[in-house]
């Protein structure tokens, strides 16, 4: 099997180990699952019904077998809270998410670029090191903290919306404009994607500071130098260049920890993504829709991470043949 | 959360004698951070002795803001900051520690046997790794949470089952390694049995490497944990920081500008996560100078591992 | 400072910047002519689940039914109960007929509005009493028969006269035959449940709105219906915004976006007060928490929890205004009673709250021979015989649910602390949303055998037939949340219930009540306040009449 191929299968299998854990952890549930089922004057006929709907009263190889077919086809079963497809209910959140994720990101990115360029081209000084730990540091805080801090202290200074994803008054007498639609929604996000960005953005720093002092202390630079290029160009062609690549990696591989961000941080700031649909589907112990938004998420991360292996398996000659572990 | 990309690379075998004293002392940042992380082990363990007040008893009707009487002011209950900040101390750092311990417990016994005996059994147990690794972990922890219920034994096993992947890869890695080296070769060819070549040999020399791990994954699952509680998955019956968060959230510490309730919980996750970082970090590059470079991640700097690519050292 | 670095961080801060500056300024205040300036805002915390009012049993949904739907009877200010489609109503001596006057009017579509279309909403609602239609069929309750000798006549007939009629009618919407009758299909009538009206917008309607857009977690939009019989409303539309979060909305309104929110968090009540351009309204509610018992007999452990005497004693020990201060920020007042101050002379005068006395609540404890332990927690003898029990300490679990609007988690911990003063241990268990808290409460399987104690709320209606009746043997497994059952009182509620007599039925009314505080399946703990912000931009909100009345729509307008 080529590199490639067999990552493709290594992602398929990942997804399918997630989908049974998914199965499992219902149907192994303390106390019946369908005592988890929401039943209010519940008669056993109702009750009856209910397993049957839930495809619960059935041997349990014959309801995975059924769950795995289900999953092929897209369906990710009803959910316990609202009767409707698991898909219904997620799709509207993660549509969401996505403009906030990729926001966030990008903040994120930014602040790792500045940071891990500044702690390189001063490297080994206050600066350097201020950087650093005040990278490390966002790091180590407790993402709903960040925005809660932030809700505290930025969203009232900046006049910024400070919840929700929409202002109530929006296109209440008519469709509003796409303009006016953009900006509202671009307000609406600009917080939680910050909280992102600033809980995330240590990793891009270091990687950025490591990839840059790499390059720069490599002998091509000193040879440019002792051409008498410029700090500026060296820094802008090559040394910048040379980390874009690992910075890109980073996004792919990040994913799975900037998901569980964006869960706190749509609690925080009750934007109605994805994330908040957990929440939500938490509280109501809605177990379908928690686990389609799991094995959605896990997908997600599973592809990012399958994106970033095979740029470097196009991209690194060593890794073409097999040969060297990827970092 | 992982700490180190170091999956892969060999350590170089340290003696056996002043290992211990190495690990702790060798490394200006492991000695700080320990320190740190000591201090906060003493407070937790010292909690109900140090708590100015009951952790239950009212005050007041609401906020009050910091006075020498409260030097944290009171929360939204009208109870101590100061006091349930220290017994948070004690629910945060016991759960760390044991959801840590299960982890390293979990994901040693793994690295070991994989490392170990190589082969198929070593590629099922790495294939099964690998997919642990890339799930993403909070959601499952999630998931895992709401199911299992509420209480603090389940979130120390939820916390420590899905956090043992990336101790396996490095373990198994450092396992591979030192059972090529010529002496274990040699005492394997004169006829020691798998169990003492194990112990005597490979443990020494593995552990502490899985030491330095630990202390990361302590700070991933004070992380975690934090996460579990302000999604409302904690414990309701005990203090937590988390659960700090989640109250000052609940309790309109925003609305009532009562930054004392808000900010005292987050600064001393922080400082433990950095602690037990910065100590672990200094740990693994005083066992491996060569990867001073390049392994920030309090969370996961996931190596991809390289599908049948890395079994050489 | 390197050249590079500083160009290149200071193109991106000024980007990020200029955005920022943008966007903020840009995000209020956004939308066009002087006619947005008449839509009112309003942001709550209860959403709408559902425009198919065979189905929805949230609070919101009846407001959304109220304002689409004609309903016979309805609530007008000081809680009196008002014409809304009828003009005027006549009942017969023997309670038995009631007669209704019914104003002319249209459909927002356009066709005639007729008494046909209640006979129809009543017939149906009956065929299906007991499958699709049993949650709204409780409305009907003793009606034998409807009909429509012209179109602006209903006639009514009851079976036995029954007391609460009026207030029952109050619930029933009348809905459009011409667009329902169709659904009448499947087996049971299950087509009714299965059509969803808001994939139909905008809503035929017969009431002051229709609904023009529907988001249940998100904004939902009122605009007015112009055939409506009664009082058009002054606002040019009304949005109702869904928040998860309350301080989400109390940030909203601060900002200016709201205009009206329904339930303000009573612990930001106060810092509220003193904000610019927010008017704070807080006055009697009709929220009435209570500190439950499984009073079931099938009971297996803890079974000395069923003892009323034990229970007096556990009254002593509740620390209400504590929990009225703490919990509420002041806005709530210790209260004893299954009704709300709303029910007015209902409201049997004589019940009143136990003092909160530890010493009194340890005098009762120890007298029923139940002695402390060493660490403090009382034990309590085993019993044999029937239903035997062996020596156990007095550790029980609360089921707390997460579905109110006050911090259970923190009232708990006051109960905690109190109930420690008395050698009692109590644990919490989180509850999780309404749905899930009733199972736990009912467990397993509704049988009530496991649970131990609970606390949750009422809203009382305002007639008291509801809420005497939660505490019945037919209730069991519905909307019976202590299992409590006896024969004597389900007598006692019968009885009440059929009796037209005001001052007869008062009476009745009045020893159920006394029989509940005294048994004590529940604890009250407190009433509390109603508490409303509104933008001082808008004037004439009615916030009693939430879910109650037509007006509370209608008559908000622009100061």
């Amino acid at each position: 099997m080529t590199p490639a191929l067999s990552r493709i299968w290594f992602a398929l299998v990942t997804v399918f180990v997630a989908a049974t854990i998914n199965f499992f952890l219902f149907r192994v549930m303390p106390g019946n699952a369908v005592s988890a089922l929401r039943c209010r004057a519940c008669t056993p006929q109702l009750r009856e019904a209910l397993l049957n709907r839930y495809g619960l009263d059935t041997p349990l190889p014959e309801q995975f077998v059924r769950y795995l077919g289900q999953l092929a086809r897209g369906d990710l079963g009803i959910s316990i809270a609202s009767g409707r497809p698991v898909w219904q209910e997620i799709t509207g959140p993660l549509l969401n998410t996505l403009p906030m994720l990729i926001a966030g990101t990008l903040i994120a990115l930014v602040l790792g670029v500045i940071s891990g360029v500044v702690s390189s081209w001063r490297r080994g000084t206050a600066l350097d090191s201020a950087s650093q730990w005040t990278s490390l540091a966002f790091y180590a805080m407790p993402t709903q903290w960040i925005g809660l801090l932030v809700l505290f202290y930025v969203a009232a200074a900046i006049g910024l919306p400070a919840a929700g994803i929409q202002s109530a008054s929006l296109g209440v007498l008519g469709a509003p404009s796409m303009w006016d639609l953009l900006v509202d929604r671009t307000a609406h996000l600009i917080l939680p994607a910050l909280t992102l960005g600033l809980g995330s953005y240590g990793q891009y720093a270091i990687i950025m500071r490591s990839a840059m002092l790499d390059t720069l202390g490599e002998d091509y630079i000193l040879t440019a130098r002792a051409k008498g290029l410029r700090d500026r160009d060296i820094l802008r062609y090559h040394a910048f260049g040379n980390a874009m690549l690992p910075m890109v990696t980073m996004v792919a591989l990040s994913a799975g920890s900037i998901v569980a961000g964006a869960i706190v941080v749509e609690d925080v700031f009750s934007y109605p993504g994805i994330g908040f649909a957990a929440v939500d589907a938490i509280g109501k112990r809605d177990y379908p829709v928690l686990q389609g938004i799991f094995l959605l998420l896990t997908v997600a991360v599973v592809m990012a991470n399958l994106i970033a292996d095979l740029i470097y398996v196009r991209i690194d000659p060593r890794i073409r043949s097999g040969r060297v572990a990827v970092g | 959360m992982v700490a180190s990309p170091s999956g892969e690379r060999a350590v170089s075998a340290p003696t056996r004698r002043g290992t211990a004293r190495r690990l702790i002392t060798g490394n200006r940042q492991t000695v700080a951070g320990l320190c740190a992380l000591g201090v906060f082990a003493m407070i937790a363990l010292l909690a109900r002795v140090i708590a100015p007040t009951p952790v239950n008893t009212q005050f007041a009707n609401g906020f009050s803001a910091p006075s020498a009487v409260h030097p944290l002011g009171l929360d939204g209950g009208g109870f101590d900051v100061l006091s349930r900040l220290v017994h948070g101390a004690q629910t945060s750092l016991l759960v760390g520690s044991i959801a840590a311990l299960v982890g390293m417990l979990i994901g040693g016994t793994v690295g070991f046997v994989a490392g170990y005996f190589g082969g198929r059994t070593d590629g099922v147990l790495m294939r099964i790794t690998d997919y642990f690794l890339v799930i993403p972990d909070i959601p499952l922890m999630i998931v895992a949470a709401a199911v299992f219920g509420q209480s603090l034994t389940n979130i120390m096993i939820v916390i420590g089952l899905v956090y043992w992947a990336s101790t396996a890869r490095l373990i198994r890695a450092q396992v591979m390694s030192v059972r090529q080296r010529t002496f274990v070769t040699r005492v394997e060819a004169m006829g020691a049995s798998p169990l003492f070549v194990l112990t005597r040999h490979v443990v020494p020399q593995v552990t502490p490497l899985l030491v330095a791990n630990t202390v990361l994954m302590v700070a991933n699952a004070i992380f975690a944990e934090t996460y579990i509680s302000f999604l409302g998955l904690g414990d309701p019956s005990v203090v937590s920081w988390g659960r700090m968060i989640q109250d000052a959230l609940d309790q309109g510490a925003v609305v009532a500008g009562a930054w004392w309730v808000v900010l005292p919980p987050g600064l001393a996750v922080t400082l433990v996560v950095l602690a037990a970082t910065i100590a672990g970090q200094g740990m693994e590059d005083t066992l491996n100078p060569r990867l001073k470079v390049g392994h920030l991640a309090v969370r996961r700097f996931r190596v991809r591992p390289l599908h049948g690519a890395l079994d050489r050292p | 400072m390197s050249a590079a670095v500083g160009i290149l961080g200071r193109r991106i801060v000024a980007v990020l910047a200029v955005l920022t500056l943008a966007l903020a300024g840009c995000s209020k205040g956004s939308g066009g002519g002087g006619d947005t300036d008449n839509v009112l805002t309003i942001g709550t915390t209860f959403y709408i689940s559902t425009l198919n009012p065979f189905v929805g049993i949230e609070t919101q949904d009846s407001t959304a039914y109220s304002m689409l739907y004609p309903q016979l009877v309805q609530y007008g200010p000081g809680l009196k109960i008002e014409g809304d489609w009828a003009e005027s109503w006549d009942e017969a001596p023997d309670g038995r007929t009631i007669t209704f006057k019914l104003r002319e009017g249209k459909w927002s579509d356009g066709t005639p509005l007729t008494a046909e279309d209640a006979v129809w909403t009543i017939e149906t609602i009956r065929k299906y009493a007991d499958g699709t239609t049993a949650s709204t069929a409780k409305v009907l309750a003793g009606v034998a028969s409807a009909e429509a000798p012209d179109p602006r006549t209903l006639v009514i007939r009851y079976d036995q006269p029954m007391g609460p009629a009026l207030a029952n009618l109050e619930q029933m919407y009348v809905l459009p035959k011409h667009v329902w009758a169709s659904h009448d299909t499947g087996e049971g009538g299950s087509g009714l449940t299965d059509f969803k009206p808001e994939q139909q917008l905008p809503v035929v309607s017969g009431g002051p709105f229709t609904i023009t857009k529907y988001e249940d977690k998100g904004t939902t939009v009122f605009t007015p219906n112009p055939s409506f019989y009664g009082p058009k409303p002054h606002a040019s539309a009304v949005a109702l915004t869904y928040y998860t979060n309350p301080t989400a909305m109390i940030a909203d309104l601060k900002a200016g976006r709201l205009g009206f929110v329904e339930t303000v968090p009573f612990k930001d009540a106060a810092q509220l007060k003193s904000l610019p351009g927010v008017t704070i309204d807080s006055q009697p509610g009709n929220e009435v928490t209570n500190f439950g018992f499984n009073s079931s007999d099938a009971k297996k452990q803890n079974r000395e929890l069923l003892d009323p005497k034990l229970r007096e004693a556990f009254e002593y020990a509740l620390p209400r205004e504590q929990i009225a201060s703490t919990v509420f920020g002041g806005e709530a007042k210790p209260w004893a009673d299954i009704l709300s101050g709303w029910s007015g002379d209902w409201v049997n005068p004589q019940v009143q709250p136990l003092p909160n006395d530890v010493v009194k609540a340890n005098q009762i404890l120890d007298a029923l021979g139940y002695p402390r332990g060493p660490d403090g927690v009382r034990q309590v003898p085993a019993t044999t015989g029937d239903h035997a029990q062996p020596a156990h300490p007095m550790r029980y679990t609360v089921i707390v649910p997460n579905d109110t609007d006050y911090d259970g988690h923190l009232q708990f911990t006051l109960l905690e602390s109190a109930f420690e003063k008395v050698g009692v241990q109590l644990t919490e268990q989180a509850g999780g949303d309404g749905t899930q808290a009733y199972q736990l409460i009912t467990a397993p399987d509704g049988k009530y055998e496991d649970a131990d104690m609970f606390t949750w709320y009422w809203h009382p209606y305002i007639d008291p037939d509801f809420n005497l009746g939660v505490v019945t043997t037919s209730e069991l497994n519905n909307n019976s949340d202590t299992g409590w059952s006896n024969p004597a009182y389900d007598a006692l509620y019968e009885k009440q219930r059929t009796t037209v007599d005001l001052a007869a039925r008062r009476n009745l009314v009045w020893q159920a009540q006394a029989e509940i505080a005294s048994a004590r399946p529940y604890i009250q703990i407190v009433e509390a306040n109603l508490v409303t912000a509104s933008s001082t931009g808008w004037t004439g909100f009615e916030p009693t009449l939430f879910t109650l009345g037509k007006a509370y729509y209608t008559s908000p307008r622009r100061a």
